[in-house]
């Protein structure tokens, strides 16, 4: 079925306590395509991924991966089902080595390549990990943990992955290197990708398709080049 | 000089049994952040456990697999059961439902096997060794005390370094959140780490109960000597735990040589209240900033 999405999520109601972040939230996600979700602070982006990745529990609505259900399955479950989700900022365990968590990634994975070629693949790709191997994770600056977390999302070949706010605490140059290498692992691998990011102008530089949301509701959902366009939208929702 | 080198070599025999204890509270609270108040009645009843199949066959190894085996089970069940629900509240409600195991345990194996003191067989003689024409101050089954608890602390270590198991432990115990996000199934990986402390644990109490005899209470103070072992390496350092029980059996066996064995339970207690007071955090532990 060509037409299915890699990722669907149908009228999702969720929140943390009495807080509905989320109030019926529709989207698809196509394969191969890279989607940026963007929006103010407190607009749900952050609810809207852990509740995919089974941190948070829908109170309503259905969440499938590649037509499977996985609504209301344990996140470990649901990362076995091959959604790679990349928390923001607290995702490497820094008290292991960069070898470490990269074999972490890899404790199930999808495809029949061997766990060594994937880790050899990793290194290939990111020359900056082969030479840190094996050094403790938390010596490593915030821009090499941000492609470590992502590199070691990808040991597992996810059918989708889950990026929240890679940019976070990054200098400028660093987040344009994390954002190419992004675009680049959708260009060669086909990833498909759901990018959470406060930062809607190098998001949208990068995406395929756009999501624009406010207080838990999709304000907008467009090509990126189309959202990047509207002046309109981008100066009430985005800031840009 | 010669008492000084028997005083040494008993203290390692008694220290690698502390460390035996601690290694299974360094486990326990590495993976849940729960101190298991009940180890030491654990293993008092898996010693037990031994006790039986030994008197039933005859046969020292038979009742030695059996503790091991029990206190694998015991640890599993009692996480699964139990600790299950404590789990991620607040610390006092694990710390009532540890005790109350303990009291449990205790008063379990009273209805069982009686209150009265039994002995318990050394798996070797209790003979000393000698070297040359001197006395070491040890016997063949301290050798075998000493060796039992290296090998299970190395084959820990070679678990925790080289397996997947071993890296989904630790993954788990450091960071929870992103252990679960890679797929690891966190509920199972501290059922095993409860499991392998019950069977430390279970080892800690079948090599001690040849000197302290067994009966319901025997392993409290036990315990609280691992305990000890357990506050000097510093809780979350498996290699803090075997050091911090190397020295407590040494320093506990100088003080009980040179100054009288009344003083070593007192000596002991201090040495816990004067570790806590000017390093917490233990000697080895790996820094404070996952103390929440």
């Amino acid at each position: 079925m060509a037409d299915q999405p890699a990722l669907a999520v149908e009228d999702v109601v969720a929140g943390y306590g009495g807080v509905l972040a989320l109030q019926g939230v529709s989207l698809s996600v196509r394969p191969g395509t890279i989607t940026a979700v963007l929006g103010a602070n407190g607009a749900g982006k952050t609810t809207l991924l852990t509740t995919i990745s089974g941190f948070v529990r829908p109170r309503q609505g259905r969440i499938t991966l590649d037509g499977a259900d996985l609504t209301r399955r344990r996140p470990e479950e649901i990362a076995r089902a091959g959604l790679a989700h990349v928390p923001e900022g607290q995702g490497v365990i820094t008290e292991l080595t960069v070898e470490e968590n990269l074999r972490l990634g890899a404790l199930w994975r999808h495809g029949h390549t061997s766990r060594a070629e994937a880790l050899a693949d990793a290194y290939q790709r990111f020359p900056l990990l082969a030479s840190a191997r094996g050094r403790s994770a938390g010596t490593l600056s915030g821009g090499e943990r941000q492609i470590l977390v992502i590199a070691r999302a990808l040991m597992a070949r996810p059918r989708v992955l889950l990026l929240d706010e890679p940019s976070l605490g990054l200098a400028p140059k660093i987040v344009a290197q994390v954002m190419g290498l992004i675009r680049r692992l959708r260009d060669d691998t086909g990833l498909t990708v759901l990018l959470v990011e406060q930062n809607a102008r190098s998001a949208l530089a990068i995406a395929d398709r756009g999501i624009v949301l406010n207080l838990g509701t999709v304000v907008a959902a467009e090509d990126a080049a189309v959202l990047a366009a509207d002046v309109g939208l981008r100066q009430h929702y985005l800031g840009f | 000089m010669r008492e000084f080198i028997q005083f040494t070599l008993g203290g390692i025999s008694f220290g690698m049994v502390y460390a035996a204890i601690a290694l299974s509270l360094v486990l326990i609270w590495r993976g849940t952040r729960i101190l298991n108040y009940s180890q030491g009645a654990m293993a008092m009843f898996t010693t037990y456990i031994a006790f039986t199949v030994i008197g039933h066959t005859g046969n020292y190894r038979a009742g030695f697999a059996a503790a091991l085996a029990a206190g694998l089970v015991l640890g599993a069940v009692i996480e699964r059961t139990v600790i299950r629900p404590v789990e991620n509240k607040p610390p006092l409600n694990a710390i009532v439902v540890t005790i109350g195991l303990l009291v449990f345990l205790e008063g379990l194996a009273g209805i069982i096997y009686g209150g009265q003191y039994r002995s318990f067989p050394p798996a070797f003689p209790i003979t000393g060794l000698r070297a040359g024409s001197v006395a070491l101050g040890i016997s063949r089954n301290d050798v075998f005390v000493a060796g039992a608890v290296l090998v299970a602390a190395l084959g820990l270590a070679v678990l925790f370094r080289y397996t997947s198991a071993g890296l989904r432990l630790r993954a788990a115990a450091f960071n929870a959140y992103a252990a679960r996000l890679l797929g690891v199934r966190v509920g199972r990986v501290l059922t095993l780490g409860w499991a392998l402390a019950g069977l430390i644990g279970a080892l800690a109490g079948v090599l001690v109960s040849p000197a302290t005899f067994l009966y319901p209470a025997s392993m409290d103070s036990i315990f609280v000597l691992g305990f000890t072992a357990a506050v000097i390496g510093g809780l979350d350092s498996p290699v803090g735990a075997v050091v911090g029980g190397l020295i407590l059996g040494v320093a506990l066996n100088y003080v009980g040589g040179y100054l009288g064995s009344n003083l070593v339970p007192i000596f002991g207690l201090a040495a816990l209240i004067v570790i806590l007071m000017i390093r917490p955090s233990g000697l080895f532990s790996v820094g404070t900033s996952r103390q929440v």
